[in-house]
């Protein structure tokens, strides 16, 4: 559906992506600054880069420096935004009508189907300043539909909204992929909105693709620390690289104390440090150190604290000279009777244990 | 008011909305130009556009007439499609007039340009539409505000135009005395002075009119 390959070098910033999805829905996922948003407008046709080859599904390819780079106006790639952008000297009407062929469009079955889906009829002769932030961008996503593009560019469109609105996007999005079919590249820095609605997913940082694949993949495998730092993984550690057992295929890492962790294997030499991330739902806890475990590591710890997180609790362990965080059902601590200061055993797969950086 | 007087005062609001008239495309062309563009020469344009805005009105005149002169390549290119000269004619007074009321004029029209957010022009093309049907269904639609506000501006100050006209339209009464002029001869005949100041209140009347209006469209303009 996309191919892109991108470099351009900015004053500041270089951008050198290249990726290739042919899934309906791509999911650009990084932080800001990432180059995200450049991206997006190079493929729409905002941008010149200096080097580029963009392949669109239907055997449309633009290219530079060779080939042809048209203008965004022969590209049919919608570009919804953040902020809706809405024309505010035009009603809702004469925005959904701005696109050529738009005002016949929205006459039609399919333009009468994107209200529906969008439910913007009631919307119609407002003007724009009247409507609330959610309605913006419902009418901003049916303006992009009604140009009929070949693919929707969809830059943070959840990311000024609060989480319900966001939630009431993305479910239309979801809507739109499935009943207008109309493939679609998301730009996003919220893991869940990719996890619910990208079929492939690529991690952009510092102007680079760090990672891609599907998102559950790429969001629950962080190859880089700077994707653990955005989906929020739950336990981030340096730790010195202790030693290693090639023939178990293990490194040791040191948690203080004469503890360690048992990581995959990797080639890092002892006294270096290493940067690993693991979920805090990879943390199973035991009052015994259990017989019998495949898992390599059976860590003694102590409570530190019990939070309550919606219908979880977070439990923040003392293992050796570090803190460790795993989640746990109110139904697990009433049984453990787990309360500050109770000494249990913390069981993690060293498979669960992700180097990350490309240590 | 005797019907000479009158003459004046239309002969004035003519010129003045003639010049307007005729500066107004290339105002928004240059407004926009220097709200969009960017380019290291840039800044010289928008200083040639200014000039006249710094410069002593009578060296403007001297400037366009020196340009306009018979044996010039503007005054024979003038003389070819007219068959007539510039100087001392109305239509001088309408070149001085556009010529002094331009920087004025392109100078609102720019800053209501910038005040046009350049996303919602990226939308437009995204959505279909090319630079210029970008420009006149986006970008001038919400610029409109400023364009008039520079106009009536450009207006008021073309209505109160001397030193240039002077110089390069002179003082023919019924072509190009218009209200400043006919003031200025009136203070030098003896018992002018009432005449004169009925065309200095007209004069007044209408540059108070100007301003109000331009100050009620800016207001417009600001508005969300």
């Amino acid at each position: 559906m996309l191919e892109v390959r991108l470099r351009h070098r900015f004053r500041d910033f270089d951008l050198d992506v290249t990726l290739k999805t042919s899934g309906p829905v791509l999911g650009v996922f990084g932080a800001s600054g990432s180059g995200k948003t450049t991206l997006l407008h190079a493929v729409a046709g905002l941008l010149r880069p200096q080097r580029a080859h963009v392949a669109v599904g239907g055997g449309v390819a633009w290219s530079r420096p060779a080939g042809s780079w048209p203008p965004p106006e022969r590209r049919r790639l919608a570009l919804v935004t953040q902020d809706p952008l809405l024309f505010p000297h035009r009603s809702v009407r004469g925005n959904l009508a701005f696109a050529p062929g738009a005002a016949r469009r929205l006459e039609g079955a399919a333009g009468r189907r994107v209200l529906e889906v969008l439910r913007i009829e009631p919307l119609l002769d407002r003007g724009v300043e009247t409507l609330s932030g959610g309605e913006r961008q419902r009418a901003a996503l049916a303006r992009a539909l009604l140009s009929e593009p070949q693919l929707l560019l969809l830059d943070e469109p959840t990311s000024a909204l609060d989480a319900e609105l966001s939630r009431e996007v993305l479910g239309l999005l979801l809507q739109v992929r499935q009943e207008l079919r109309v493939p679609m590249v998301l730009v996003t820095h919220r893991g869940p909105e990719l996890l619910a609605i990208a079929d492939d997913c690529a991690v952009l940082e510092a102007g680079r693709v760090v990672a891609q694949g599907a998102p559950v993949e790429v969001l629950s495998r962080p190859r880089a620390l700077g994707v653990a730092n955005l989906v929020g993984v739950d336990n981030l550690l340096r730790l010195p690289v202790t030693g290693h057992d090639e023939a178990g295929g293990v490194t040791l890492l040191g948690l203080g104390s004469g503890l360690s962790l048992a990581a995959p294997l990797c080639s890092v030499a002892p006294g270096s440090a290493v940067d690993v991330g693991f979920y805090a739902d990879e943390i199973l806890l035991c009052l015994e150190t259990p017989k019998g475990l495949s898992a390599r590591n059976a860590l003694p710890c102590q409570v530190a604290s019990l939070d309550a997180v919606g219908h979880e609790v977070l439990a923040t362990l003392s293992v050796g000279e570090r803190t460790l965080r795993a989640r746990l059902t109110p139904a697990a601590v009433a049984e453990l009777g787990l309360t500050r200061g109770v000494r249990a055993v913390a069981v993690v797969k060293t498979a669960a244990v992700h180097l990350l950086g490309g240590s | 008011m005797s019907s000479a007087e009158l003459d004046v005062v239309l002969l004035s609001v003519r010129v003045a909305a003639l010049a307007v008239a005729a500066s107004l495309v290339p105002g928004i062309l240059a407004g926009w130009a220097l709200a969009r563009w960017r380019h290291p020469l840039l800044p010289l344009l928008q200083g040639v556009v200014m000039l006249p805005l710094v410069l002593p009105p009578v060296v403007t005149g001297y400037l366009l007439l020196f340009a306009l002169g018979r044996s010039r390549p503007l005054g024979q290119a003038w003389h070819a499609l007219t068959g007539g000269h510039v100087a001392y004619t109305t239509t001088a007074c309408v070149i001085a007039a556009a010529v002094v009321g331009f920087p004025l004029l392109v100078e609102a029209i720019r800053l209501s340009m910038l005040g046009v957010d350049p996303r919602l022009e990226q939308v437009s093309r995204s959505l279909g539409r090319g630079p210029l049907d970008t420009f006149l269904r986006v970008t001038l639609p919400l610029a409109l505000p400023g364009v008039a506000a520079g106009a009536v501006l450009s207006f008021a100050r073309a209505l109160g135009e001397f030193g240039a006209t002077i110089v390069l339209a002179g003082n023919v009464a019924g072509e190009t005395r218009t209200i400043p002029v006919a003031v200025y001869t009136l203070l030098n005949v003896r018992d002018g002075e009432t005449a004169a100041l009925r065309l200095v209140a007209v004069s007044v009347a209408l540059a108070l009119a100007a301003l109000l209006l331009t100050f009620r469209l800016s207001a417009r303009r600001r508005d969300p």
